[in-house]
């Protein structure tokens, strides 16, 4: 799981544009506090409409994870104006398709549908973001859901679970320790008030961020949004994340015996996000590390030397607040995952000593502009792109992003490398198979 | 770090299940795409997408793992994953190198039918990336080194994937729903059929079952018909037709039996998934049957996902599809629960095949099924990667450039009647094989 999760968000991570797109943007913050993004686009009849929450398990406190994704199960489960299954129901019988996913920093729900039944999602996005129903026998029973969810991902899935403990004991004092789907305890115990209270609290304009890319004129769209969504009182600003996880001083290890088939190893630094100066420089190390079969990690450990089935690496330059540079490795049959940790362990160093080469640097800076560029074919791409950015102070940011990544040198890389990756400052994860 | 999360539907993997819904423009649409036969036999599929400067091309050719020969399994799948691992003029890591350093991508596959190059550049790389992949479908060298690095890697794969209870259960549903046909052995084979093959049998596949009159390329993004003629016929124009018709098969129609497999692991969850034989998109049952399918376990408003998952709290996932192929077609339902649980899913599951056969839908979910079927395609072309699967698939299969309308127009015809028809035929629950992952007694 961890490594399909990862995946995807360097897919998101990547997901800026070359295009010229922001100065069409229509952005407008309403008097309630809502912030609203609208980005035409003529191409198809189509619309992606999306809400994104600055709410995610980095809120949560302990005796209570996993009831931000809990919430956004029941965001599903009606408002007395429409019952349980209303929304699914009127998504679908207009050819609609709705989701939505819960991280570490925001829980976002989305509906693409056809451009001209953007008002009913208004609507429904509006209706729900203040009224929702939270029946207790609902919540009773979508807890078993949520609690087969977590059984599929986590304790049925050995990589999924090594990478829970894994984020566990790399952090101490911040929430990003905690699993986003919630410990399996805290599940089966957050209450129906509580939810409430979490709903309350974090489900409000001043809180959101409403994205539309696609078919349609913005100020109609915006003037519905203000009839709607204008219509919610602000209220009280969430409270702050005030957490900061110390600085790490000695290394800490979690060895998991799990009924597998190979081992995995994973290894992960503390790292800073995208406030910090060095962040486009791990972007681009990240990329260097694990971006494709001429990356460094693929083409050393997997190819050249069959040493590894998989290994890679991930950055979250998205972050919040400052996460973990993660890297894994899959050993081949017959290799360990003590030779996997020990060679991961020494290509960080390399990039400590050895500078990359012009050629491994200009094309990791073009595989991150070109995906930025494949984004822009679709709706719900730019559109999620455009709330990355907005979340992380600003959708104009996605203009300066590849000129920072464009401005990286070798140099940058080398000290970036010997500034973040000490050996004291990793946490590192064995998965060891027990024979069936 | 994005966990996905509650409602996540499946995304049901076959690309030919996207030729699964279609439009809901004008009844007069503008054709999807440009069609023609170049000199040598190739099909050219081209849809001018200008407005973002990139171009998807996807190269089909009739070399899928049903021409595998039943003691090398595996044989086609091997093949694919060799193509970009050495051509006449460049190495494996030259041409990774290659298309990486343009942001590009170049991958080959085999699937059950057909094996696919898949490239996605930027306009301005276009060319470079049809030179890639001309040379990997013309010139493939399949170094002996490379051949055995790859076994390694696909058995360790294959070793790898049995953690995965979901594959774990496809796989042995696929041999109970098409015994003694191709399409019951796995695509990328066992360990042990893999361990088998050699780079001669990889050879002559290739130079058995590539061939231009056997292939499709869809060309869609930033680029002209004109364009995309002339690039395409300028590398693959001299791909020689050879004189002999391409290689067909006949799979046996050994009438499937149904059976229970249970293979033990030891998890929290079991999986469960019944199988049977279906129809493909040719077959006029195959209409109302993707309607049965969507009104029994299509999406978040189906009837196994609101008795199973809302009411009952007892799955995350509960779906069913049909997957059709060139050679067959399967209908499945699946699920996943606390092993505690597992009677009680299986009884839910089959009384709700039971009363699709039983009773006639309602109104309105067969309203809801048609409307979603219908109004839910344009997101499945709303890329261009993505119309060029379509484009692909749907020449492949031998379905037209028509289907798209003529998909709208058949699902827009089914009757409440007609689902109760098929669901007779193909639902009643004993006609089901079923397999259970997990830590059963």
């Amino acid at each position: 799981m961890r490594i399909v999760v990862a995946l995807l968000s360097i897919v998101l991570l990547l997901a800026a544009s070359a295009a010229p797109a922001a100065d069409r943007v229509v952005a407008s913050t309403l008097d309630n506090g809502l912030r609203v993004l609208l980005l035409e686009d003529h191409r198809s009849p189509i619309v992606s409409f999306q809400v994104w929450y600055r709410v995610g398990s980095r809120d949560e406190h302990r005796g209570a994870t996993g009831i931000a994704h809990f919430l956004e199960h029941l965001m599903f489960k009606g408002t007395p104006a429409r019952g349980p299954k209303q929304f699914a129901r009127l998504v679908e019988e207009n050819g609609g398709q709705d989701n939505a996913f819960t991280s570490q920093d925001v829980t976002s729900y989305f509906v693409d549908i056809a451009a001209d039944k953007i008002d009913l999602v208004i609507e429904l996005e509006a209706d729900r973001m203040q009224n929702l129903l939270l029946d207790p026998k609902e919540i009773n029973a979508e807890r078993e859901v949520v609690i087969e969810e977590r059984r599929t991902r986590t304790e049925d899935d050995p990589s999924g679970f090594l990478g829970e403990e894994v984020g566990s004991i790399a952090f101490k004092a911040h929430p990003y320790g905690s699993p986003i789907i919630g410990w399996m305890e805290d599940i089966k115990r957050i209450t129906p008030a509580e939810i409430r209270a979490f709903y309350k609290t974090y489900y409000v304009p001043n809180n959101a961020i409403v994205v539309a890319v696609g078919d349609f004129r913005a100020p109609a769209v915006l003037e519905k949004i203000q009839k709607t969504f204008g219509r919610i009182p602000r209220a009280k600003t969430p409270p702050p994340v005030l957490a900061i996880e110390p600085m790490q001083n000695g290394e800490r290890r979690v060895i998991v015996k799990k009924e597998a088939e190979l081992p995995v190893v994973y290894m992960a630094w503390h790292v800073p996000n995208h406030r910090a100066n060095d962040a486009p420089a791990l972007e681009v190390l990240s990329t260097i590390l694990s971006g494709g079969r001429a990356s460094r990690l693929y083409r050393d450990l997997v190819y050249q030397r069959q040493l590894a089935l998989e290994a890679g690496g991930d950055y979250s330059y998205f972050a919040l607040d400052p996460n973990l540079f993660w890297f894994w490795a899959t050993p081949m049959p017959g290799q360990t995952a003590e030779t996997l940790e020990a060679e991961l362990a020494k290509h960080m160093e390399r990039l400590k000593t050895e500078p990359v080469t012009d050629e491994e640097l200009a094309r990791a800076k073009n595989q991150i502009e070109s995906a930025f560029v494949f984004q822009e074919d679709s709706v719900h791409r730019r559109a999620a792109l455009l709330a990355r950015f907005e979340l992380i102070g600003g959708y104009v940011q996605k203009d300066s992003f590849m000129t920072k990544i464009r401005a990286v040198t070798a140099a940058d890389l080398t000290r970036v490398a010997g500034a973040w990756f000490a050996p004291e400052r990793k946490s590192v994860g064995v998965l060891l198979p027990k024979p069936r | 770090m994005n966990a996905r999360a509650g409602r996540t539907r499946i995304a049901l993997a076959a690309v030919v299940a996207l030729a699964g819904a279609v439009g809901s423009g004008p009844a007069v649409a503008a054709p999807l795409a440009h069609r023609e036969v170049l000199p040598n036999g190739i099909v050219l599929l081209v849809a001018e997408r200008p407005a973002v400067p990139i171009v998807a091309v996807r190269l089909l050719t009739r070399a899928g793992a049903v021409f595998d020969p039943e003691d090398r399994a595996g044989l086609a799948h091997l093949t694919s994953a060799l193509l970009t691992r050495g051509t006449a003029k460049r190495t494996g890591p030259e041409i990774d190198s290659a298309i990486e350093f343009v942001g590009g991508s170049l991958e080959a596959a085999a699937g059950r039918d057909s094996l696919t190059v898949a490239l996605s550049v930027q306009k301005k790389d276009f060319s470079l990336g049809l030179d890639l992949l001309s040379e990997v479908v013309l010139s493939p060298t399949f170094p002996a080194a490379e051949v055995t690095r790859k076994v390694a890697e696909i058995q360790a794969a294959i070793q790898r994937s049995n953690e995965d209870p979901g594959t774990l259960a496809a796989r042995a549903l696929s041999r109970l729903v098409y015994p003694s046909h191709p399409y019951g052995r796995p695509v990328e084979g066992t360990r042990e059929s893999v361990a088998r093959l050699t780079r001669d049998d990889v050879v002559k596949f290739y130079a058995r079952q590539a061939r231009p009159d056997a292939t499709v390329v869809a060309v869609v993004g930033a680029v002209t018909v004109d364009e995309a003629r002339r690039e395409i016929t300028a590398r693959l124009g001299s791909w020689a037709r050879p004189s002999d018709p391409p290689p067909s098969i006949t799979p046996p129609t050994v009438a499937m039996t149904p059976h229970e497999e249970t293979i033990k692991r030891e998890l929290t969850q079991s999986t469960l998934m019944f199988g049977r034989r279906a129809v493909r998109q040719t077959e006029p049952d195959y209409f109302p049957l993707s309607v049965a399918s969507y009104v029994l376990g299509g999406g978040s408003t189906s009837r196994l996902y609101t008795r199973v998952r809302d009411e009952s709290g007892l799955a995350y996932a509960v779906y069913s599809w049909v997957s059709p192929a060139r050679y067959g077609a399967a209908f499945a339902v699946s699920a996943q629960t606390r092993t505690a649980e597992v009677p009680k899913v299986v009884v839910m599951i089959r009384e709700e095949l039971a009363r699709m056969t039983r009773e006639p839908v309602s109104e309105r979910e067969l309203a809801l099924a048609k409307q979603y079927l219908i109004g839910s395609f344009p997101f499945r072309l709303d890329t261009s990667s993505k119309v060029a699967d379509f484009l692909a698939a749907i020449e492949d299969q031998g379905l037209g450039l028509d289907y798209a309308d003529r998909y709208k127009e058949r699902i827009g015809r089914v009757t409440i009647r007609d689902v109760q028809d098929v669901a007779t035929k193909y639902f009643p629950p004993a006609s089901f094989s079923l397999v259970t992952v997990g830590e059963i007694k």
